[in-house]
């Protein structure tokens, strides 16, 4: 009965603090895993990107401050750039001549194509296999496989399709294209053969969780809807795409996070070629670090990455948080 | 008493000793390399060890041959404690070295008194700041493999080992066939098989920052394709293709490549997986004023860890394996050895399935071999600048003049800093 | 059932709009197979046949023997065996623990827990590529280096499944977990009882991926497996790829066959997609 006379604002933070362990209790099993795996190692590449290392012992690191930095921008050249010719001319410069200025470039191109056409494809797939189509589940297996296919086949196979005699561009040339040649090899076209690859092979999965979604949208809801003589239309803007919201949310920040670090498809279909054109960050952050063995470096573009995807997470999480709180 | 302690001391010191060799009786010596279950030249070689050291068993870790530099960067930064490990490129070596991985050699080689006139000056390539860091027992150069029979049916005469280059395109013009698809050359993928040719003179390098001695070659590749005397860079490319399959189909009368060819050449005739049945080898062509028997080549070799227990046995190892005995070995499996003498080349040249004909055999002993990319703190980066504007040069994406313009400001610009 | 049928009254009839759909469906499908059978027509030719043109779509003489080839030449059963373990281990470690974690994050109001989920997703976006050493090393002085172990630890705690699962269970009214606590259920209980039965469609979703993911999973394996027993399908399919040749028949005979137990396991838990199984637990 003692607690009763306490007063209600300590009371109200022993609940908090009783809540907070409850919360931990739930929390600590996966993350425990998750500090001691993945958040251990990659604070430790925050901490690389400020130092020269080799490889060999972790003792060998050596604490180089800004300097990695200044290299992938290439500071000095750029700051020229723009000392003698304008700050835009520096900018050209930085985009079209420095390493990370092109894959950035490459990579942000790229994304913001790949997660809009990923995105609806998945949300129109996943609507109309969500009603009982006849075969819907063959259509569902069948559009899931390239997901669960291995990629060194799948981008062997693609890159077999985009040639330049190829069944794609035969097709193309039935409908009145001239394009003749194969996709990789061309500066423009390899872009969009890695964009086609990406969408062919997201859909399918962003369908799968699209539909899981689409379970969890109460009947009422568009009993209610019914009731308030709204179209089928209607319904999907007011019913549907309000609950896909934390879907959505999920699902476009796992689409620019996998299209920022989109590697093995370019890897094995162009290798960043022809030229420059489809090089990406995670291709130029692999050659640093395994192929040059500048890992500083290599760590220091990972943190640009890191950077550029938390703007957006944070951007998005606030969007969210005031949509739920509306 | 004293004398009696000192009997039972020798006596538990001798039994120390004999134990010890007894240990030393089933002794393995574990070597990281890639495609080790199914490269002849590691199974022959660790069969021929084994057979006259008995006592020492061979283990091979196998890694995958196209991540090996990543996968090994990996396993030495956790400190593995492998005894060798196979050296596959030079830059990936010197890493290794910066890291402070490799064992330097220098007093072995000196305590053996290490012969390494065989190796003719190669191996100065895997020494660092007066360090022999690890030795090479392959030594692979860029020979020209050709088609006899799309010759004899073209009627033209077979590639000679004094070509010029001149000469080389007359005759892929000549051979060639499009309506039959009969192709007169073929170049893979690699910067490497398309101009690297440019330092077979000794004079010019690849890491010089100075690329127009490259255009000569980048317009006699365009000249073959315009003349659909070889597959166009862009669908091979595209396509993945493979050189091997790509000459063991039969319609390619020339390649250049680098001599590990044979082995795989000779094994899959055997098997009757290819269509190319007579097949000989000449020297690649040279420009004017560069003796012929020109070319560049490549090592492959062995480096003993730093972290290894039984860095004495590796050492026997490796000199067994770079010296004459292993290189005979490595021979007659096909390829060719680092150590190079008479007797080697006899075995390479007498290994069943290898041409008979007289060019052949006089095309095994180039009189210069340049090293492809020579081993510098910058080498890894020079060459991945080089292959992206060579990718944009060959899809004939930008001319020959802005790639080599391209190549001269970015290495440049590499080099200034 | 009966109020479904009211809302997609259309359902039985043949409408032009439906027959729209589906040709669009078709389509989709063909684009989605149209490698697949690329794929499987490759793995019945001989290695320089793969890219002849003009492509044969059906090979002249099918090599059939090239699916009996790729047991022998590499140890494919082994490597089968152990990337069936690791892909069970992980998918039950990251289904449990993260539907757990989940939890806290959407249901439950503690300190730092913006920053903590912040935390998470950050390390989404750290390529692997760039803390891969770091981490090498880290495992290696743990004793797990070229263990099973060591994929499986790598992969069950990844951010990805809390997120996902996060996602779903904010989807559940928090009405229903209040009304629990109400009635006297622990946290734990609304965890079991009540948000557990509720998204069995998000749990098979979440098993499907972690199993998906993990069974193609190639470059931790590459990296932290080294002896033979321990190699997994991903990396033994590499082996096809080697410095002097390249056996693409091979390679895509291993694939269309790694396609199989992955395909199984979708085929089983998609019938959990099924409309109507998780929100009939809402009205009851």
């Amino acid at each position: 009965m003692s607690e009763r006379v306490k007063p209600r604002k300590h009371r109200m933070s022993r609940l908090e603090r009783k809540n907070t362990l409850i919360a931990y209790s739930f929390l600590a099993p996966n993350f425990l895993g998750f500090a001691i795996f993945t958040l251990i190692p990659v604070i430790l590449s925050v901490v690389m990107s400020f130092t020269e290392w080799k490889g060999g012992s972790l003792t060998t690191m050596k604490w180089v401050g800004w300097d990695n930095y200044a290299t992938i921008f290439n500071t000095a050249k750029v700051g020229k750039q723009m000392a003698e010719n304008g700050f835009l001319a520096g900018i050209n410069y930085f985009f079209s001549k420095v390493d990370l200025g092109i894959s950035l470039k490459n990579t942000v191109f790229f994304t913001v194509v790949t997660v809009p056409l990923s995105l609806i494809c998945a949300v129109m797939l996943a609507l109309v296999l969500n009603h009982s189509v006849k075969g819907s589940v063959g259509f569902r297996a069948v559009l899931f496989f390239p997901y669960v296919a291995s990629m060194v086949a799948i981008c062997v196979c693609w890159n077999f399709m985009l040639m330049k005699n190829g069944p794609v561009n035969q097709m193309l040339m039935f409908f009145g294209s001239s394009f003749n040649k194969s996709w990789t090899a061309d500066s423009k076209m390899a872009m969009w053969a890695i964009v086609l690859v990406s969408v062919w092979r997201n859909m399918g999965y962003y369908m799968v969780i699209y539909l899981a979604a689409l379970q969890g949208v109460p009947r009422e809801l568009y009993e209610a809807a019914t009731v308030d003589g709204a179209n089928k239309w209607q319904q999907f803007l007011n019913v549907t795409l309000p609950q896909l919201r934390p879907t959505t949310f999920f699902a476009s920040i796992m689409l620019i996070i996998g299209c920022f670090k989109i590697y093995d498809t370019v890897a094995i279909m162009t290798n960043g070629g022809p030229g420059r054109a489809t090089k990406m960050l995670v291709l130029y952050i692999y050659n640093e670090a395994f192929t040059n063995f500048n890992y500083g470096v290599a760590s220091a573009i990972a943190m640009i990455l890191l950077v550029i995807v938390l703007l957006v997470t944070i951007l998005q999480f606030s969007m969210e948080n005031r949509y739920s709180n509306n | 008493m004293k004398k009696a302690i000192a009997m039972l001391l020798a006596a538990v010191m001798l039994f120390a000793m004999t134990s010890f060799s007894f240990a030393e009786g089933n002794k393995v010596l574990t070597i990281v390399a890639w495609d080790a279950n199914t490269t002849g030249y590691l199974i022959a070689q660790k069969e021929a060890y084994e057979a006259s050291h008995p006592g020492v068993t061979i283990e091979y870790i196998d890694v995958s041959s196209q991540d090996y530099d990543t996968k090994v960067a990996a396993m030495l930064a956790g400190g593995d404690t492998s005894d060798i490990y196979m050296v596959k490129d030079i830059p990936a070596l010197l890493n290794w070295y910066e890291a402070g991985y490799t064992l330097n050699l220098n007093d072995y080689m000196k305590k053996a008194n290490y012969d390494v006139s065989g190796f003719v000056g190669m191996e100065v390539n895997y020494a660092m700041n007066g360090e022999q860091i690890a030795l090479p027992f392959r030594s692979d150069f860029e020979i020209l493999f050709y088609n006899k029979d799309l010759f004899d049916a073209a009627g033209v005469a077979y590639p000679t080992n004094d070509m010029s280059w001149e000469e080389y395109k007359e005759k892929a013009l000549k051979v060639a066939d499009p309506s039959k698809d009969i192709y007169g050359t073929h170049y893979h993928t690699w910067l490497s098989t398309a101009v690297n040719y440019t330092v077979a003179d000794g004079v010019n390098t690849l890491i010089d920052g100075e690329y127009s001695d490259l255009a000569y070659f980048y317009q006699i590749i365009q000249d073959l394709e315009d003349a659909q005397a070889c597959m166009p860079y862009s669908e091979i490319s595209a396509a993945g293709l493979h050189y091997s399959g790509a000459f063991g189909n039969g319609n390619i009368a020339m390649m250049p490549m680098g001599y590990w060819y044979v082995a795989t050449l000779i094994t899959n005739i055997k098997d009757g997986a290819y269509k190319v049945k007579n097949w000989g080898l000449a020297s690649m062509p040279t420009k004017e004023g560069v003796a012929a028997g020109s070319t560049f080549g490549n090592l492959t070799g062995v480096m003993i860890n730093k972290a290894s227990a039984q860095q004495d046995l590796a050492w026997d190892y490796i000199a067994w394996l770079c010296g004459e005995e292993g290189a005979k070995v490595t021979a007659g499996a096909g390829n060719r050895p680092a150590w190079v003498s008479e007797g080697v080349a006899d075995v390479m040249s007498s290994i069943d399935g290898f041409p008979t004909d007289e060019g052949s055999k006089a095309a095994l002993l180039p009189t210069y071999v340049a090293i492809e990319i020579p081993g510098t703190a910058l080498s890894s980066q020079i060459s991945s600048i080089l292959g992206e504007e060579h990718s944009a040069i060959m899809t004939r994406e930008i001319t020959i003049e802005e790639g080599i313009a391209n190549m001269n400001e970015r290495v440049q610009e590499l080099l200034q800093k | 059932m009966k109020t479904s049928a009211k809302v997609f009254n259309s359902q039985d009839q043949i409408t032009p709009a439906k027959i729209l759909v589906y040709i669009l469906l078709i389509l989709v499908s063909v684009f989605t197979l149209i490698p697949f059978v690329w794929m499987i027509s490759a793995s019945l030719k001989l290695d320089r046949e793969v890219f002849t043109f003009p492509m044969q779509w059906i090979p002249e003489t099918p090599h059939w023997e090239n699916y009996q080839v790729i047991w022998t030449k590499v140890p494919m059963l082994t490597y089968f065996k152990n990337t069936a373990i690791i892909a069970i281990c992980v998918t039950f470690i990251q289904t449990l623990t993260s539907s757990f974690a989940a939890y806290a994050f959407a249901k439950l109001n503690f300190k730092g827990r913006n920053v903590l989920f912040l935390c998470y997703i950050g390390t989404i976006a750290v390529p692997w590529q760039a803390y891969m050493l770091p981490q090498f090393i880290l495992m290696r002085s743990m004793g797990l280096y070229d263990k099973l172990q060591a994929i499986m630890v790598l992969q069950a705690f990844s951010a990805f499944g809390v997120f996902l699962m996060r996602q779903f269970y904010q989807n559940v009214p928090s009405d229903l977990c209040e009304a629990a606590r109400i009635d006297g259920l622990s946290e734990y209980g609304i965890w079991a009882r009540i948000m557990l039965p509720l998204s069995t469609a998000a749990i098979a979703t979440l098993v499907i991926f972690t199993f998906v993911g993990t069974w193609n999973d190639y470059m931790g394996p590459m990296i932290y497996l080294t002896r033979e027993e321990n190699k997994t399908i991903q990396v033994g399919l590499r082996r096809f790829i080697q410095e002097n040749s390249t056996d693409y028949h091979l390679i895509m005979a291993a694939s269309v066959v790694s396609l199989v137990p992955v395909t199984v396991v979708f085929l089983f838990l998609q019938r959990y997609f099924i409309e109507g199984i998780a929100t009939s637990g809402l009205k009851g």
